[in-house]
């Protein structure tokens, strides 16, 4: 508990050499400085995108900095015409499917590799850690046959524009597993040896006494699992071959290679697709980082 | 094992061993579904790719083709083995160099002008070898090579310098820090098919994109920006000397924009985990800032430093997404990472038993250039 909580207290109260600089108002005007810069070059695309989704096609040729009237009506252009609404849901169905496969593995994996004594843990565990460093482009190509069902029988022959074929592959992550596994790890034993003695199972102990706890990390791996699977492009391009099954940034790709110079209607699109995960983020931006910091440590 | 003091009744003992094989099985069970997708969708197309790569394959399965696929690759085998022993040569002469400080001073100059000779060879050796490789072999191909580098060496010392600037000034505990903390982490949540898609606006090759706006500001000509193949030492200075394009520049500077946030946050834990003592002592002995940063701050954040340059050289690697939107077909293949490479090889040109030679190559790259990066830095690093 104790080696958690120093990694989980990133601002620990100022060291005496920051305070006695802080005394001094322009060191800390320059340190504010900074922090403005670096906000100001975050923020700037972002704004830049704001302003030129609201644009008229020719201010985004002639470029203003701000539009004379916002043009709501491109975002309505872009959803209709880039077919979003369809490519929405599917992206919500895609995401959806594969977090709650990810989290399901990644769960039961981690509580194993944490928990429990194996013949071969250790090596499974590293073993998978290993698959970290491949690329996914080096993966796609046998991953690509196995789906189309070329290496082994999956049922229903070939899993192109299917749901499965497009999450089944993501529905595991040695680095959610891995986040969680260093959780687990610090959760004092004693709270087992008391369920032990209660008769309780590891799944009752796993679903009933670690989950409640594990709050935190639980929301930075579903919020990674969230945005690898809504900023999946490559993928959902190689297994889709009709518009069923098409997710968002397929769509968004299409519209960006297809639009040509019609930059307030791409923007447009970028703004939507940018907005559930914005959401998202300020809703748990606070667990976030601290889930992150607590894991990028320490291993 | 040690002789037990007493014996557990046998009942017990059974009971126990159950259990154990229990928790065994159990083990197993929990870890079975992650492992069946980890395994078929990461590790086994990496061995089916090396099976894929000696056959000729486009679309459907072809004849057996012995090597022919990396011969593709690479060129004819006396280019590749000359490049194979500059490398050989290097490692001498690294090798030759340390073994030249450790020793007397007498020996010492002769030591190392041998190292600086080897060194020579090496580089005579590297040049002749890829010239002869470039000549016979897959010029897209070998040409992603300089690309994926310059890409890496471009992007993880810049975010690395930046994100350790503004993680400590983060540290100073200055009010509003959460907020900036959660600003500049926010690029690297978002995702990058949109910001790519932001970023190729700013940095299109119109007079009125951000960035040539930006330029004008400093009385400066506009730029192509992402449609420029020529490498930016010849824009700024006519150096004819190669080096990566404008456009692979422009895709780094979105790069750094995203994943500086990621490493600020970890550098933040890392400070956090330094003992506040060390600078307390540091002050007692009259330590100014500078004296602090440099010989307690950085030496005692060189773990983090290190595993941060390993994350981010494989997120160099693994950079696809942002360089695929962002990429135009006026900058020529300057941009084309290995990544890029084989899947241009896989989905446009459907040759999948080529691609898989790439794949392999690459793989073996990969874990030739990891364990340098272990070799050379691991030794640096100081644990406290």
């Amino acid at each position: 508990m104790i080696e958690q909580r120093q990694a989980v207290q990133v601002s620990p109260s100022p060291q005496p050499w920051i305070k006695a600089s802080a005394r001094l108002p322009i060191g800390r005007l320059s340190l504010y400085l900074v922090l403005t810069a670096g906000t100001v070059v975050v923020a700037l695309p972002f704004c830049w995108m704001v302003a030129t989704s609201l644009m008229t096609l020719g201010e985004t040729i002639n470029r203003q900095w701000l539009p004379s009237t916002p043009r709501w009506q491109n975002y309505q252009t872009a959803w209709t015409e880039a077919r979003f609404a369809v490519y929405f849901l599917n992206s919500v169905i895609i995401t959806v499917t594969s977090l709650a496969g990810l989290l399901t593995t990644s769960i039961l994996a981690a509580y194993a590799f944490a928990r429990l004594q194996f013949a071969g843990r250790e090596i499974l565990f590293f073993g998978l850690l290993s698959t970290m460093m491949i690329p996914e482009a080096m993966t796609l190509l046998p991953s690509f046959l196995v789906i189309r069902g070329d290496v082994i029988p999956l049922p229903g022959g070939s899993w192109l524009n299917t749901l499965q074929g497009l999450t089944v592959p993501f529905m595991a992550s040695a680095f959610s597993i891995f986040l969680l596994r260093q959780f687990f790890k610090r959760l004092p034993v004693e709270l087992w040896d008391a369920a032990c003695i209660d008769g309780c199972g590891h799944l009752r102990f796993l679903t009933t006494v670690v989950l409640p706890l594990s709050k935190a990390p639980l929301l930075t791996v579903s919020l990674f699992g969230f945005i690898a699977s809504w900023d999946s492009l490559l993928w959902p391009l190689l297994v889709t071959t009709r518009e069923t099954w098409r997710p968002l940034m397929v769509g968004l790709w299409s519209l960006v290679t297809e639009a040509g110079p019609e930059t307030h209607l791409f923007m447009a699109g970028a703004t939507i697709t940018l907005l559930p995960i914005l959401v998202i983020y300020f809703l748990v931006q606070r667990q976030f980082t601290e889930g992150i910091m607590t894991s990028g440590l320490k291993g | 094992m040690p002789t037990h003091a007493f014996r557990l009744p046998e009942a017990l003992g059974r009971r126990l061993r159950r259990r154990e094989a229990r928790e065994q099985f159990i083990g197993y069970l929990f870890t079975a579904p992650a492992v069946a997708v980890i395994a078929l969708f990461g590790l086994f197309p990496l061995g089916y790719a090396f099976y894929m790569s000696f056959y000729a394959w486009r679309v459907r399965q072809g004849p057996f083709r012995g090597l022919r696929n990396y011969g593709k690759a690479l060129g004819e085998p006396d280019g590749v083995l000359i490049f194979a022993s500059a490398i050989a040569l290097l490692v001498l002469a690294v090798w030759a160099w340390r073994r030249a400080r450790r020793a007397v001073a007498g020996r010492r100059l002769s030591g190392l002008l041998a190292a600086a000779a080897l060194l020579v060879a090496a580089v005579a050796a590297a040049v002749t070898g890829w010239g002869r490789m470039l000549g016979t072999g897959d010029v897209k191909f070998l040409n992603a090579l300089p690309v994926t580098a310059y890409y890496a060496l471009g992007s993880i010392p810049l975010q690395l310098a930046i994100a350790l600037a503004l993680a400590c000034v983060l540290f100073q505990n200055l009010r509003g820090s959460a907020f900036f903390r959660m600003v500049f982490f926010l690029p690297y949540v978002m995702p990058t098919v949109a910001t790519a898609t932001v970023f190729r606006s700013i940095f299109s090759s119109r007079d009125t994109s951000m960035a040539n706006q930006f330029l004008a500001l400093f009385g400066l000509e506009p730029q192509q920006w992402l449609a420029e193949s020529r490498p930016v030492l010849e824009i700024l200075f006519g150096w004819q000397l190669g080096g990566p394009s404008l456009a692979l520049v422009s895709i780094i500077l979105f790069g750094v924009w995203t994943f500086v946030g990621y490493n600020v946050v970890i550098f933040l834990a890392g400070l956090g985990a330094i003992s506040g003592q060390l600078y307390e002592a540091a002050e007692l002995d009259g330590a100014n800032r500078w004296d602090v940063f440099r010989h307690i701050t950085f030496p005692l954040l060189s773990p983090v430093t290190f595993y941060l340059a390993l994350i981010d050289f494989i997120g160099a690697l693994k950079a696809f997404n942002h360089i695929f939107v962002m990429r135009s077909p006026l900058a020529q293949g300057t941009v084309n990472t290995a990544s890029m490479v084989i899947f241009d090889t896989f989905y446009l040109a459907n040759q999948y038993g080529y691609a898989a030679a790439q794949v392999v190559l690459l793989f073996l790259m990969i874990l030739g250039v990891t364990y340098a990066q272990n070799r050379v830095f691991g030794r640096s690093v100081i644990y406290d």
